[in-house]
């Protein structure tokens, strides 16, 4: 007889998973407009209304849009070039396994980790003085918390990357694309050609929702961002958390609003991308 | 002879695969080898298509020597058992793989795809996924992809193992009708007597990495080793015990 999940267990993952979330987006979308939080004034429209002048949010938006842009181009291109360059060495040798040892770092190890080799006061700068190669610590590039985010890039790719190595190898694998290498082959194909009209398409088109799942989670990221990046631009869960924690809890009703409009307009980005995603998928 | 192997010899380790192997081929003829799973008929498609290189042996196409050109350069196109469509493209697309990477005109493309599905019977499914074809459609859009680049030599790898016996006997009446119409040299390898026998004009024997040519059907028939002499002395056997029943 197949195990069908208790109604009640069912019922309590749902609320977990969905609930609970919908509630504090309706939380916050009462507290924008005044009707929650600790000082809630009755019916206002003004924090909407003030959310046309602030442009901070925006920035926080963009600047997470183009460091998660980043990272997955990075991560993508990186991952592809690996599985589709170097498998005897994926199959045969250490590099797979090597590949797991990122992903079971914490990230905020990861970003400490990077913090003491690339900041100016970090190891490569201590090495760069003693060969030489700078004589000053404005000398030495700023790697981490700079205002293009190259430290928070860095290291997501760090932890991007071999996840999606390790992912595309499972799909080449499962695709069976080495009997469509050897079958294009005889096609009259070249190896690069195989690569551009074979195994991109079908490896990005398989990994599609994952590849999407991982820019949400970059978008989201928290740790790295606060520890490698700067108080301005900031990564938008670097601004809400700051906006939410201030004293004065006059301005919660505008941090409830900019969090509301962060996960609405997520979840809405989320939605079209897995149906256009859905309607391509292999 | 379009194609001619001579001494060819592989193995994979300390275990031979295939033992000084030589035979011939006419342009237009098909070469039915029969052999049992792991008897090297794999590895012979593989190292005249350019997939595997061998330890020593020649083959020629033309009288060219084969080895020093590379599998895209050779016009050999090699079918596997499955029939292993391109899933992120249509039933079109796919047929039009091989003039597309040949950078043929687009006007040609359309006409020569047009022609070869209608040929196969496939024009009502040109803008289909592969998923929405049955295995004997696959099977055929898998034929009209290797056929539209006017191959040389086709080898063909168990190519109907999977389908059902009636889809089966379809394709090999198919693969009849296209190879005559098309003129196509074939090296077509099954572990299926009846199969060869229906679709051979030359046949061959391949066990243990040797290679068995018979200069005639009778006796590829006879050969105790093919199994079609007892396979006959068996149905005769039914037949004679019914007739007995029915007396």
């Amino acid at each position: 007889m197949p195990f069908r999940l208790p109604k009640l267990l069912l019922g309590s993952y749902g609320l977990l998973v969905v609930g609970l979330p919908l509630a504090g987006l309706a939380y916050a979308l009462l507290g924008s407009v005044g009707l929650a939080g600790p000082l809630a004034a009755g019916c206002t429209g003004r924090y909407w209304l003030a959310l046309g002048h602030d442009t901070s949010l925006l920035y926080a938006a963009l600047y997470s849009a183009a460091v998660a842009g980043a990272v997955l181009l990075l991560s993508v291109g990186l991952a592809l070039a690996l599985v589709l360059g170097a498998q005897a060495s994926l199959r045969r040798g250490p590099l797979l396994g090597l590949l797991y040892v990122p992903l079971l770092m914490p990230t905020l190890v990861m970003a400490f980790y990077l913090f003491q080799l690339l900041s100016r006061a970090g190891w490569l700068a201590r090495v760069s003085y003693q060969a030489g190669l700078t004589g000053r610590l404005e000398d030495f590039p700023e790697l981490v918390q700079d205002a293009a985010g190259v430290g928070i890039v860095l290291a997501q790719v760090l932890l991007t990357f071999p996840f999606l190595a390790l992912l595309f190898q499972a799909i080449y694998q499962e695709s069976r694309l080495d009997d469509y290498y050897q079958l294009t082959r005889t096609l009259g194909a070249s190896a690069g050609q195989f690569r551009r009209r074979v195994a991109l398409p079908l490896l990005l088109r398989r990994a599609a929702p994952t590849l999407l799942l991982s820019a949400v989670a970059t978008l989201g990221a928290y740790d790295i961002p606060l520890l490698l990046g700067r108080p301005y631009p900031q990564m938008l869960s670097v601004y809400l958390t700051t906006r939410l924690q201030r004293f004065d809890l006059r301005e919660l009703p505008a941090a409830y609003l900019a969090g509301f409009v962060v996960a609405g307009g997520l979840l809405v980005l989320l939605v079209l991308a897995l149906r256009t995603i859905r309607r391509h998928a292999l | 002879m379009l194609l001619t192997v001579s001494h060819l010899s592989k193995s994979f380790g300390s275990q031979p695969v295939l033992r000084d192997i030589s035979c011939g081929l006419a342009a237009g003829q098909v070469l039915a080898v029969l052999g049992r799973s792991g008897g090297g008929k794999t590895t012979l498609l593989k190292i005249l298509a350019g997939l595997e290189t061998p330890d020593a042996g020649m083959v020629l196409l033309d009288g060219h020597d084969l080895r020093p050109v590379p599998p895209n350069e050779r016009q050999l196109v090699y079918l596997y058992q499955e029939p292993l469509l391109f899933p992120h493209l249509t039933v079109f697309e796919n047929v039009a793989f091989g003039l597309r990477i040949r950078q043929v005109a687009k006007a040609e493309i359309t006409q020569r795809v047009g022609e070869m599905l209608a040929e196969l019977d496939l024009g009502a499914h040109a803008q289909k996924a592969p998923h929405q074809l049955s295995g004997g459609q696959r099977q055929r859009v898998s034929f009209g992809r290797a056929l539209i680049i006017r191959p040389r030599l086709l080898l063909l790898d168990e190519p109907f193992g999977n389908l059902d016996a009636q889809t089966r006997a379809d394709m090999q009446q198919l693969f009849l009708r296209v190879s005559r119409q098309h003129q196509i040299t074939s090296l077509f390898v099954t572990h299926d007597s009846r199969e060869a026998l229906t679709v051979g004009t030359h046949f061959g024997y391949l066990d243990r990495g040797i290679l068995t040519s018979f200069p005639s059907v009778r006796e590829f028939v006879q050969d105790p080793r093919t199994s079609i002499a007892a396979e006959l002395s068996f149905w005769e056997s039914i037949q004679q015990t019914a007739l007995r029943e029915k007396i």
